[in-house]
């Protein structure tokens, strides 16, 4: 039993690799439907959005590349489909220079949807570089930050930005981010000086660390990963992407448990090796030698 | 005057810069914010030389790759290939995507191959699980419940087998996870201010580069 | 469909799928693949800085508004450029000076502000704020978090040795820190999950009817393609009889 133990603890990765494949497979090709609960964080963004008057200005930033499409796409899709169903004015741009033609195709795809027109009920501001350099620009003259669009029409003409000078006149601003720059460059270059209310939606990687900015109000909601993707397009009513891809998120987080579940019974019935104790390190942290040096 | 030029007065500039721009923060005169709003387009445009910078090097490494004939310099060539065509089809296009075939080339191109990429990771992620994710100690086994806690209920079959789990993955990233990383990030951020200083001070001067 | 769209189709389900290669070995397909995707995006942020920074941050500016004193700026932007050419590279300096400077400056009295005294705030404002109920789970709540960011903090205070007191409420954050990792090794999976599920998504699209049945016929091709290359690779080790 110990040998058997042994030797499943060194099984090919290959395996594992396989049983991921099929675990993502087969819910993609065959869903069930589960149900899906909203959190409190992602009802946040939702109810600003409806609370804001048509006419009202949505800045959206698309700070991603093609690495994070899978999660922050199908967000853009379903914040953008709810901000024109509002009839609010959107403002899209990027801080990420491999992520612009992707947040130009979703912003024109959308938009042509609900037959909104560029240059009146929307536009693509494009590509910068500088991350918070931009957003500091952006909150100062948001001409001078982008003098044209990415169509290079001249933002000072354009009618969509008409009484919109700096960020002081947005009146949401959602980040949906993979890094930095991203969320949290927004609220520290941004929302700290200029006082726009801010939403954030992010990749589930840096959803955990954004908490405390939800919790003082720097950031009014959080949209975490692909589940927050989904929960918003229930919100809006729309079967989109990621509700589509919760059963294989569900799957492979369960073939994920049992593999931890199975690794530490095997651990426990192999022949055991003596680990070092993080206890009984002489040299870690506040130990008189780290003190020392 | 040589070390003047090549040390002090990169330190001088430094220095005022950064005092300028820390101190500009309270000071809301309209001179003030128009002085911000024009260092901030001038940035741009120097960050704009410095993406250069980092492909130019980019291009260096590849470059010495071909002209030594190492192991591998084909592949090297075919970043050159590719980046030469990337270029002049942009070029062609006038920067536009749509319809073009630079949109082109972005969309069934680059948009895979990034995104494949990094999609790689999340079969590794499961062997790291399988391998290496052991509760040998009691801080291993408070990572390992948080984790398996945080798995099963933030997805939907496991809200549906049991519905207590949702709200225990709410209750452990609004409370357990927010102290935690609160703390983390007042303490990065003090260490932030502190390398800031040490920089406007001249006392860390690795950005500087060179020996001097 | 459009024939571009369908030779797109075929060429990104093939490229997926060299990178996929991976998995089973480091391999030829996988190579080109991954020094494809440097080149082309280097060749693709050459064009966007080019059409989205110098044309229309400098070159329209200046040539069409006549705002000459942006040449500045594209002067020290040329100074960092010199990084190239040895005699002249500490010229380079000035350059970095402004940006790392400025930056510095900038972010100094902004971080404060967001990330220090924000966060302070809103942990102990709560706790003045009690309300009625001072025993309820949302105080409970409430001093937990206190409790966990001060022994955080406390934990990674090197200077001082971890003794006594001390060395009780670093124990205490370094729990604090595991449930940390923990959620965030428990979200990292979902993040990479669904960059898996994403990629399998568009697999599956592009193995319908209206593609040719693109990856799996492709799929077929890059596992004969890596047999016989593992086929080579074995003949190329066994040393000749």
């Amino acid at each position: 039993m110990r040998d058997l133990a042994a030797k499943l603890l060194r099984l090919d990765r290959r395996a594992i690799f396989v049983l991921i494949a099929v675990a993502t497979l087969i819910p993609l090709l065959y869903p069930i439907g589960l149900p899906i609960r909203v959190s409190s964080e992602v009802k946040r963004v939702y109810d600003h959005i409806e609370s804001l008057p048509a006419g009202s200005v949505f800045l959206l930033s698309l700070d991603f590349d093609p690495a994070s499409k899978p999660e922050l796409y199908p967000m853009a899709v379903a914040l953008l489909t709810h901000a024109f169903k509002r009839d609010l004015r959107v403002v899209a741009m990027t801080l990420w220079v491999t992520g612009t033609g992707m947040a130009e195709k979703v912003v024109s795809g959308v938009a042509s949807d609900y037959g909104k027109r560029r240059g009146l009920d929307y536009t693509f501001l494009g590509y910068s570089p500088g991350g918070s350099n931009v957003i500091i620009n952006m909150g100062q003259d948001l001409n001078a930050a982008f003098p044209t669009d990415h169509y290079g029409e001249r933002t000072a003409d354009l009618e969509v930005l008409r009484g919109v000078r700096s960020l002081r006149q947005v009146n949401y601003m959602v980040s949906l981010a993979a890094g930095t720059p991203g969320v949290e460059s927004w609220y520290v270059y941004g929302k700290e000086k200029y006082g726009f209310e801010l939403g954030g939606g992010v990749t589930a990687v840096i959803a955990p660390g954004l908490y405390p900015f939800l919790d003082t109000g720097q950031i009014n909601g959080l949209i975490g990963g692909l589940r927050g993707a989904a929960e918003y397009e229930i919100l809006i009513g729309m079967k989109g992407k990621a509700v589509a891809g919760m059963d294989a998120q569900s799957a492979t987080h369960f073939i994920i448990i049992g593999l931890i579940l199975l690794c530490n019974l095997f651990y426990l019935l192999a022949p055991r090796t003596v680990v070092r104790s993080f206890d009984r390190a002489q040299d870690g942290p506040g130990s008189p030698q780290e003190v020392r040096r | 005057m040589t070390l003047f030029l090549r040390r002090t007065l990169p330190l001088a500039i430094t220095f005022l810069l950064g005092v300028a721009a820390a101190i500009q923060y309270y000071i809301p005169h309209p001179i003030s914010e128009g002085a911000l709003t024009q260092m901030s387009v001038w940035l741009r445009i120097m960050l704009g030389f410095a993406m250069v910078l980092g492909i130019a090097s980019l291009c260096q490494v590849h470059y010495a790759k071909i002209r030594a004939r190492i192991a591998g310099w084909g592949y090297s060539l075919i970043v050159f290939l590719s980046m030469l065509a990337t270029v002049v089809v942009g070029l062609w296009a006038g920067g536009r995507e749509e319809g073009t075939g630079f949109g082109w080339i972005y969309t069934y191109t680059l948009l895979a191959l990034q995104g494949t990429m990094f999609s790689m990771l999340g079969f590794f992620v499961a062997s790291a699980a399988f391998r290496a994710f052991r509760a040998r100690s009691k801080e291993a086994t408070i990572l390992l419940v948080a984790a398996v806690l945080m798995m099963f209920g933030r997805v939907p079959l496991g809200e549906y087998l049991f519905p207590a789990s949702g709200p225990v993955a709410g209750w452990l990233l609004n409370v357990l996870n927010l102290a935690a990383r609160r703390g983390i990030i007042i303490g990065i951020s003090l260490g932030g201010i502190a390398t800031s200083i040490k920089i406007i001070f001249g006392i860390e001067r690795s950005y500087l580069g060179g020996r001097e | 469909m459009a024939t571009s769209v369908f030779i797109g189709s075929w060429i990104a389900a093939g490229l997926t799928l060299f990178m996929f290669s991976f998995l089973y070995k480091d391999n030829p397909f996988f190579r080109f693949g991954e020094h494809l995707y440097v080149g082309i995006s280097m060749g693709y942020t050459i064009v966007r800085i080019h059409y989205d920074v110098m044309v229309k941050s400098l070159y329209s500016p200046v040539a069409q508004e006549g705002k000459w004193w942006l040449l500045i700026p594209a002067l020290l932007g040329l100074l960092i450029l010199t990084r190239f050419l040895p005699r002249v590279s500490w010229l380079s300096r000035i350059a970095f000076a402004v940006i790392v400077g400025f930056g510095s400056g900038v972010a100094i009295p902004r971080i404060i502000s967001s990330n220090i005294l924000q966060q302070v705030q809103g942990t102990l404002k709560p706790i003045l704020s009690a309300g009625q109920h001072p025993f309820g789970l949302a105080q409970f709540n409430i001093l937990l978090i206190l409790v966990g960011v001060i022994t955080v903090l406390v934990y990674f205070f090197f200077s001082i040795e971890h003794k006594g007191v001390i060395q009780i409420a670093a124990r205490t954050g370094i729990y604090f820190l595991m449930v940390y990792f923990g959620a965030a090794f428990g979200y990292t999976v979902m993040a990479r999950m669904s960059l898996v599920i994403g990629r399998f998504d568009d697999l599956i699209l592009f193995s319908s009817r209206d593609y040719a049945y693109a990856s799996l016929v492709l799929l077929v091709l890059v596992s004969l393609g890596l047999v016989l290359w593992e086929r080579g690779e074995r003949r190329a080790r066994t040393p000749p009889h």
